[in-house]
C-alpha cells in the first residue's frame, strides 16, 4: 500500500471504477449543457415547423451523412483502443489511437468545408446572413442554433482529438502500463459521448424534410 | 469485468450503427409526415443505446455507474418535461411576465 497519505494506491481494484464513475458524473453535467440547446431547438421547431424545414433543406445532407459515418467509425477505433489496452497490446493501442485522432480531424475538416459553403451562401446569422427567401426568420433561427450546437460539438471534438493524440504519445513510454487503462477508458467515455451528441444532431439538422 | 469483450462484439456494434445510419438516411427520403421526425429520433436513440451498451461498456457496468447514467437521462427528462409543460400551457395559463402573444 502507498506510503504517502492521501495518494490512492495504484493497484486497488476499485480504482478504475472510481475513475469511470467520475467520468460518468462529468458526462451527466455535459448532457445538461447540451440538453438546453436541444430544448431550444425543440421549441424553435414546434413554434415554426415550416421555417425549420426550409432551413434544413439548405444544409448538405450528404456531407452530414458522411461525417456521421466517420464519427461512428472513430468510436469503433476508440473502443478497440481501450480494449487493446485491456488486453495489454501497447502497439495496437497506439495505432488505434492515431487512427481515431485522424478520423476526428477528418470530421472537423468536413465540418469546416460545410461552414465554408454556408458562409458562401450567406447563411451565417449575425455575420453574413443574406437569405431573402420565404421563411427568412425561421431560417435565421435554425442556422443560429445550427452554428451554436455544431460549434460547441466541434470544440468538444477538437479537445478529444488533442487528448487522444496526447495519449498516443504518452503510451509510447513503457513506464505507463497500458493494462491499467483508466485514462484510456475515461477518454473513451468522453469520445463516445461526443459521438452520441452528434448522433442526435444528425436527424435534427439534415433529415427534417429530405423527401421534398 | 476482468477479461475484455471479444473484438467481434465491437465490430458487430459498428455494423449495426452503419446499418441504422443507412436506414435513417433512406427513410428521410420518403414523405411520412410526423413519422419522419419520429423515425429519425428513434433510430438516433437506438444508435446511442448501441454505443452506450457496447462501446461505453454499460452492459457490463456496475450498478453504481448504471444508476448515474440513468440519472443523467432522468434529469434531462425533467428538463424537457417541465419546460414542455410550461410552453404547452402558456396560452391557457399565462405567466405574469408573458409577452402579449403568449410566447
Amino acid at each position: 500500500m502507498s506510503a504517502r497519505p492521501g495518494v490512492v494506491p495504484v493497484d486497488v481494484p476499485w480504482r478504475r471504477e472510481t475513475a469511470s464513475l467520475g467520468m460518468w458524473i462529468f458526462l451527466a453535467t455535459e448532457l445538461m449543457f447540451f440538453g438546453v440547446l436541444f430544448l431550444a431547438y425543440a421549441h424553435a421547431r414546434i413554434a415554426d415547423p415550416e421555417g425549420i424545414a426550409t432551413a434544413s433543406r439548405l444544409t448538405h445532407a450528404w456531407l452530414g451523412t458522411i461525417n456521421t459515418a466517420i464519427l461512428l467509425t472513430s468510436s469503433l477505433t476508440m473502443a478497440l483502443a481501450v480494449r487493446s489496452g485491456w488486453a495489454g497490446h501497447r502497439t495496437l493501442v497506439i495505432r488505434l489511437l492515431w487512427i481515431t485522432a485522424v478520423l476526428g480531424a477528418a470530421f472537423l475538416a468536413v465540418k469546416g468545408a460545410e461552414y465554408a459553403l454556408e458562409w458562401r451562401d450567406g447563411l451565417v446569422p449575425g455575420l453574413r446572413f443574406t437569405y431573402a427567401g420565404p421563411e427568412r426568420q425561421g431560417v435565421e433561427t435554425f442556422f443560429l442554433l445550427y452554428f451554436v450546437m455544431t460549434g460547441v460539438h466541434a470544440v468538444h471534438l477538437t479537445i478529444g482529438v488533442g487528448l487522444v493524440a496526447w495519449l498516443a504519445v504518452r503510451d509510447r513510454d513503457p513506464s505507463h502500463p497500458v493494462r491499467r487503462r483508466e485514462t484510456a477508458e475515461c477518454l473513451g467515455l468522453y469520445w463516445h459521448f461526443v459521438d452520441c451528441v452528434w448522433i442526435f444532431l444528425y436527424p435534427l439538422i439534415y433529415l427534417v424534410e429530405l423527401w421534398r | 469485468m476482468n477479461s475484455p469483450p471479444r473484438v467481434r462484439v465491437y465490430i458487430l456494434t459498428w455494423v449495426g450503427l452503419m446499418a441504422l445510419l443507412a436506414a435513417s438516411f433512406t427513410a428521410a427520403h420518403f414523405r411520412l409526415g410526423p413519422a419522419n421526425a419520429a423515425v429519425g429520433l428513434a433510430i438516433a436513440a437506438a444508435k446511442v443505446a448501441l454505443v452506450g451498451l457496447f462501446f461505453m461498456h454499460l452492459r457490463r457496468a456496475s450498478a453504481l455507474i448504471a444508476v448515474f447514467a440513468a440519472g443523467a437521462l432522468f434529469w434531462i427528462a425533467i428538463l424537457f418535461g417541465l419546460s414542455g409543460a410550461d410552453y404547452a400551457t402558456r396560452s391557457i395559463t399565462p405567466a405574469p411576465w408573458s409577452a402579449p402573444d403568449g410566447h
